[in-house]
């Protein structure tokens, strides 16, 4: 699959559902499709958010890509500079309701992932991501 | 999909909301809105149980919303307790360690039990 959508969050969510259904064309599991599409929200939501201060119109390019047992995902952006990577993972004292807001988001995202790379290009940021679908088992809670 | 939220009032002091679909960066704010007029109906000190059965999919945006309704709950003595997350959204829990484990129930029964038992200790 591959998408390119303006930097607005009514698309990041069409450009979502598209992904899910791609996956589920693909009879990639239930939990992998819940991965893709949370590491997704949360990275696209961000850079829509965050990635334009200007306000200026961009472009992200979404390129999905599915193996036998791994499904790779490519986001390029012609945002801000933003390296996921170099984030501090956030604090968390064991209930939402006593730290800031903030920083779940690419936490998750991290998580998540089974392999998550950054670069800065001249055209602007580039992350893949990698998902392993018979890590996304259900966890122990 | 959407999100839709449905709530009851039992008692003054037992508030279930029911939660189904996605709760994520473009329905929390369906979430925060049904909140600002269903919290006020629980009495200082009272019990939001929060039903999350049919709730498939939950975001970072979605969790800032429970972490605000937990805030708002802790701030006027009362509790935010959930019910029987599904994989995703208990997956996501468990990743930012949303919520102490004594507070989410896999059923109803095992609830009530809780709530007894809180309730007997406050009673002495």
């Amino acid at each position: 699959m591959r998408l390119c959508i303006p930097n607005r969050l009514e698309d990041v969510f069409l450009a979502l559902d598209r992904a899910e259904l791609t996956l589920d064309l693909a009879d990639i599991d239930h939990a992998c499709r819940a991965d893709v599409r949370l590491v997704l929200e949360e990275l696209l939501v961000n850079t829509v958010r965050h990635g334009y201060p200007d306000g200026r119109e961009g472009r992200i390019d979404i390129h999905l890509e599915i193996h036998a047992d791994i499904v790779r995902l490519e986001l390029r952006d012609d945002a801000e500079a933003f390296d996921p990577l170099q984030h501090e993972p956030p604090e968390l004292p064991g209930d939402i309701a006593h730290r800031e807001v903030g920083g779940l988001g690419l936490h998750l995202a991290r998580s998540i992932a089974s392999e998550f790379e950054y670069a800065r290009d001249p055209h602007g940021n580039r992350v893949v991501i990698r998902f392993d679908p018979s890590l996304s088992d259900e966890p122990s809670l | 999909m959407t999100l839709i939220v449905r709530s009851e009032s039992l008692t003054p002091a037992r508030t279930t909301v029911w939660l189904e679909g996605r709760l994520d960066a473009a329905t929390f704010g369906d979430l925060d809105s049904a909140l600002r007029d269903i919290t006020p109906m629980v009495d200082n000190g009272g019990t939001l149980v929060i039903d999350l059965s049919r709730l498939e999919y939950i975001s970072s945006a979605g969790l800032r919303s429970l972490a605000q309704l937990r805030k708002q709950m802790h701030d006027r003595d009362g509790r935010t307790l959930l019910l029987n997350p599904q994989p995703q959204v208990k997956k996501v829990f468990e990743i930012v360690k949303a919520v102490p484990v004594a507070e989410v129930f896999a059923s109803v029964a095992e609830l009530d039990q809780y709530l007894d038992h809180m309730q007997r200790q406050i009673t002495g």
